[in-house]
């Protein structure tokens, strides 16, 4: 297997050329802009592209790159002056991160008139195949705008599990989409800590008139969720319409029959799994877990009163 | 990897000028750079040169080389090297890198190669306190786009099953990557795939295997909420509670009709067609909401909690 570096360096080699081919006169500090190339690498590029060429070898054959004054020069390699086709996995990200912009409403026409060239390039007879939305609930431009400029804010927040909303004031540092949903990464002053909110949970959010310093901040790369100690964890079993559950959420595997798996499933709060268990209904199993079965106990009669049914009898738990 | 280097720029510009399909042997004899190497080591080098090629992006084919097909070649037709130029401005393409450092795709920000093949841009880091992560697994989605756009059929293991697909579109939307498209078996009927689900998807070899309907969009084999795909076909009433009724009304699609309670609280009718769908959904208001009509529904979300009707 050759390495990463081989490819990237050769990809690079065969899209200077075509450029420098199509503009002649190209400087040095041009090209190295353009490419990512430093001065001392785009020089030892074109004497590697110097020794090469047809067969015969001979001068008459060899490609011509040198750099004359501050000119890049390439003569003799008109077979190299179109550019490499895009392998599908560059076409698909390319064209996917601008239409994920686009579909958040955060980008510039300029894009839009990228993504419609390359969409017509790409897939000439079916610019409808591709479709990548991220749509973007509201304040999250809010969020951002107070991220970019240092804005403290002040949010009505719903948690994810007690559904109690608190008010908090924050310093948004960044806000990110990750598998379907939009958070904001913060420091958040109410609890003296960085926090990860999601941006659908949040009511409101106002500037508070207070500034902070921004930068350094890089956003987090994805939301996983780790158990920690004071988690609430069960064993549940999972029937055939319940196994996606393995797929969504970050459980352990215990035993997998076939027709059933048995995972521990952890959660910061026991109603978050009380939730997921009356979703799931008869396919899934509360096996272990004291917490869980309280909180899957009191939320079940509490909806069932909602309805005017008295809780009967309790088939799990 | 000077001499690597040295090599693939040699033997492409052999087979981007040669016209003709040429042969491995003539290859090794011909090409500066294979010449020394005796039999094991030049089938190995040749090996790993070819899957470099690929790597790059450059379609690299087998040919016989006269009409008896005894022997064959290999071929890089000039015209599939070449990127059809997109003609992108200068601006566009800034704009493009920028996205591209923006949004990743499964974890990991693309590279700028793709921006060097359309004629590179000044790289710069982005600076926006914005990041997005579209999830999956980035050769499985090259794979599936691949296919996408030239037109072949996708064969992989879906729900224990081996299927052959004709991949219509890709979607990426609530954070999951869908393939659409019909089995080849059934091409009446369009069906949805998890790409996360898919395994071992491989691309068939012929490419413009199959034609889309005129007038085919992705966009509208998944509908924006989970509850409104599906095979039924209701119309449910709910209410939402004061306090969580902001909640609700973010999560409705533009097919719901919404109606101010006096309390400050909802009432919405919406088009259901995944009933465990949107059951499940209207759970997670705990009793903070309640299905109002129609009486089957109440009774499906009754009997999911163990309630007899």
């Amino acid at each position: 297997m050759t390495s990463p570096k081989t490819a990237h360096r050769l990809t690079r080699i065969l899209s200077m050329l075509p450029w420098v081919i199509a503009n002649p006169g190209a400087t040095v500090h041009e090209v190295c802009d353009r490419f990512g190339y430093t001065p001392r690498e785009l020089a030892a590029d074109l004497d590697l592209v110097f020794v090469c060429g047809l067969p015969g070898y001979g001068p008459g054959d060899l490609m011509v790159a040198y750099i004359e004054e501050d000119e890049v020069v390439v003569e003799m390699a008109d077979y190299f002056s179109a550019p490499l086709r895009l392998s599908p996995p560059e076409a698909l990200s390319l064209l996917a991160s601008g239409m994920a912009l686009l579909s958040a409403g955060e980008a510039s026409e300029a894009l839009q008139r990228a993504v419609d060239k390359l969409q017509a390039v790409v897939l000439p007879d079916a610019p409808e195949a591709l479709v990548v939305d991220l749509s973007e609930p509201d304040l999250v431009a809010e969020l951002k705008g107070a991220a970019a400029r240092g804005e403290v804010m002040h949010i009505s927040h719903m948690s994810m599990a007690s559904g109690v909303v608190t008010e908090r004031d924050i310093e948004p540092w960044s806000v990110f989409s990750t598998l379907g949903n939009w958070y904001v990464s913060a420091y958040c002053r109410s609890a003296g800590g960085e926090r990860v909110f999601r941006i659908d949970r949040i009511r409101a959010a106002a500037p508070t008139g207070e500034t902070f310093r921004t930068g350094g901040h890089a956003p987090p790369p994805v939301v996983a969720y780790s158990p920690g100690e004071d988690d609430a964890r069960a064993v549940i079993r999972l029937e055939g319409p319940a196994r996606w559950v393995a797929d969504y959420y970050p459980v352990e595997v215990l035993e997998d029959t076939g027709d059933t798996l048995t995972v521990r499933f952890s959660a910061a709060d026991p109603l978050v799994t009380a939730r997921l268990l009356l979703r799931l209904g008869a396919a899934a199993e509360l096996l272990e877990g004291d917490e869980v079965a309280v909180a899957h106990h009191r939320l079940r009669a509490r909806i069932l009163a909602r309805y005017g049914t008295r809780p009967g009898r309790e088939r799990t738990g | 990897m000077q001499r690597v280097i040295e090599r693939i720029l040699n033997l492409l510009a052999f087979l981007l000028t040669a016209q003709r399909p040429v042969t491995a042997d003539e290859i090794r004899m011909t090409v500066a750079g294979y010449d020394q190497a005796s039999d094991e080591a030049w089938r190995r080098m040749f090996e790993r040169d070819k899957d470099l090629l690929r790597r790059l992006g450059i379609p690299l084919e087998l040919r016989p080389t006269d009409a008896w097909e005894v022997e064959h070649g290999y071929v890089v037709e000039p015209s599939d090297y070449a990127l059809p130029d997109p003609g992108l401005s200068d601006e566009e393409r800034a704009a493009l890198w920028l996205a591209a450092q923006v949004v990743r795709i499964g974890g990991q920000a693309s590279g700028p190669d793709a921006l060097f093949k359309l004629g590179g841009a000044p790289v710069t880091a982005s600076g926006e306190p914005l990041a997005a992560d579209l999830g999956a697994d980035q050769e499985a989605l090259g794979v599936a786009f691949g296919a996408v756009a030239d037109r072949r059929h996708l064969a992989f293991r879906y729900r224990d099953r081996p299927r052959v697909v004709a991949p219509y579109g890709l979607v990426h939307r609530r954070g999951h990557w869908y393939l659409v498209g019909p089995e080849a078996a059934r091409p009446d009927e369009i069906k949805v795939f998890r790409l996360d689900r898919a395994a071992d998807l491989t691309a068939g070899d012929g490419a413009g295997v199959f034609e889309r309907p005129a007038g085919f969009r992705a966009s509208d084999t998944i509908p924006k909420a989970p509850w409104e795909a599906g095979q039924e076909d209701l119309e449910a009433r709910v209410v939402f509670d004061p306090e969580i009724a902001w909640w609700a009304r973010r999560q409705l699609g533009a097919g719901s009709t919404i109606t101010e309670r006096p309390d400050g609280g909802i009432e919405v009718v919406t088009p259901v067609a995944s009933p465990d769908a949107f059951i499940g959904w209207v759970l997670g208001f705990d009793d903070a909401a309640e299905i109002v009509a129609p009486p089957e529904l109440r009774e499906r979300l009754l009997a999911l909690l163990g309630e007899a009707p």
